[in-house]
């Protein structure tokens, strides 16, 4: 036991699961900006019991709903989707003082990092497979009838693009510290070439790429992670922000440094059951970069906003920001080559 | 630009000067100390070329300026009063906030000059525009 937070949570799992439970092996796990994520065991009379505690943080660096991905992770868990399940959710925070949920660890899995070369080396193709499969059938569901529905809004099937593409500008436009005329173009041009409306409403994870799993080193996902900003909407914008060019390990010719594009595509149709419409996949494809750049504009900002605390927030809002914008600044010359 | 070698040598100063967290743990503790260490390498090469950097790409955007004043693109007037002086100008201090500013200011700018050639449907100025904006991303890369 490691003092405070932990013996916090082992009072209030006392009182919740009504009987002593004592708190084990409390870490704190390195990643997950908008959420404070623990690992630790809850040891009760029938034995010990490896869990994941996500807690607000004071600050976060995008704002994203506990609600919505505690129900995302509920909507999919043991339904073909390696989601952990979703245990408690505590909107009040209680004993812990700032909103959490617990949900099941997973363990014996490794996230890659983002920005390692080749991290799935002989099994990478394998795994694609059940990436890009897994996604497929996250966007086949029928997401008015998810958990996830009862804190997501349904947008309109045309309405799906800009319900995001004005969330994310809006972003930019709060938190942008130095002027970033790139990204300012993509938006412009999102704008004046809208996407056609969505072939049907999915559930959007939101942020699954590379290095958001865990996989068990021989080709297979053991859990997705990081649900925070699951939501309802178009599902190209999972597959495009799956296929990112910041999420490729450096590499031209795979996708999520996995499969060919054209491979990922197809087994995302052959699971979801839908088709990948190149003018309206372009669109989501750009949007991902804008997207990204809005996600590290916006940790820049709360790194200063934090007094320089979070070495992580100021890698984001530097490293990755530049990288997005060089990202950025070849799809717009390349759009425009069309 | 932002965050600033300063910015980021103010946290590593911060990270290495503050108790680890009693709830976080050694391995969340040895991973922020691991991401500091890379942040620190990379401001020790960003330290040299910041500066070069800023000024290649103040140059480069007030180049670009003169070329769509030549253009005649017929913005409007009162972008074309402020592109003038701005093609013209030049970075007087040379040290990397007011280098910053400088391109803050220009940066600015060519945000308006694009929207107002976007408007005017001038293709090639804009192709010259998307290839600045490519220079420019390649000038900062770490």
């Amino acid at each position: 036991m490691s003092g405070g937070l932990a013996d916090k949570l082992a009072a209030y799992l006392t009182r919740v699961w009504n009987e002593p439970v004592a708190v084990a092996a409390f870490a704190r796990i390195s990643g997950g900006a908008s959420r404070e994520t623990y690992r630790f065991e809850a040891v009760t009379a029938a034995g010990r019991r490896p869990l994941i505690l996500r807690r607000d943080p004071p600050a976060s660096l995008i704002e994203t709903d506990r609600r919505a991905e505690f129900l995302a992770l509920k909507s999919f868990h043991g339904q073909g989707v390696a989601a952990p399940e979703p245990l408690i959710l505590e909107t009040e925070g209680a004993e812990l003082e700032r909103p959490f949920f617990i949900m099941t660890r997973v363990d014996g899995g490794v996230a890659a990092s983002p920005f390692s070369p080749d991290p799935y080396g002989a099994n990478a193709a394998a795994l694609g497979e059940d990436f890009f499969g897994t996604l497929g059938r996250i966007a086949a569901a029928d997401p008015t009838q998810l958990p996830l529905a009862e804190a997501a809004a349904a947008p309109p099937l045309d309405g799906c693009w800009k319900r995001e593409l004005d969330y994310w500008s809006g972003v930019i436009e709060a938190d942008e510290l130095h002027p970033q005329p790139i990204v300012r173009a993509a938006i412009r041009r999102l704008y004046a070439n809208p996407p056609p409306p969505a072939q049907k409403l999915s559930a959007v994870h939101g942020d699954y790429r590379s290095g958001n799993f865990l996989h068990d080193g021989q080709g297979h996902m053991l859990a997705v992670l990081d649900w925070e900003m699951a939501h309802i909407g178009d599902p190209l914008e999972d597959l495009g922000w799956a296929t990112e060019p910041l999420w490729r390990h450096g590499e031209a010719h795979r996708v999520a440094g996995m499969l060919p594009m054209a491979d990922a595509i197809a087994i995302w149709e052959k699971a979801s059951g839908l088709k990948v419409d190149p003018k309206a996949f372009a669109w989501w494809e750009l949007f991902a970069s804008v997207k990204g750049q809005a996600i590290w504009i916006s940790s820049a900002k709360e790194f200063k906003d934090g007094g320089f605390a979070e070495p992580i927030l100021g890698f984001s809002g530097w490293v990755t920001a530049r990288r997005q914008d060089e990202i950025l600044a070849r799809r717009l010359q390349e759009g425009l080559a069309r | 630009m932002t965050p600033s070698v300063r910015d980021i040598l103010t946290c590593a100063i911060r990270v290495l000067s503050t108790p680890p967290n009693s709830d976080a743990g050694p391995e969340y503790a040895a991973s922020r100390a691991g991401i500091t260490a890379a942040l620190v390498g990379m401001a020790a090469g960003e330290g040299e070329v910041a500066a070069g950097a800023a000024i290649a790409e103040n140059a480069a955007i007030r180049a670009l300026f003169a070329e769509a004043l030549q253009y005649n693109v017929a913005l409007d007037t009162h972008l074309d009063h402020e592109l003038a002086p701005a093609a013209e100008g030049f970075d007087a201090d040379l040290a990397v906030p007011a280098l910053d500013a400088d391109n803050a200011a220009l940066r600015r700018l060519l945000i308006r000059l694009h929207e107002a050639v976007e408007k005017a449907g001038d293709h090639a100025l804009e192709h010259k525009i998307l290839a600045l904006y490519v220079k420019m991303a390649e000038g900062r890369r770490l």
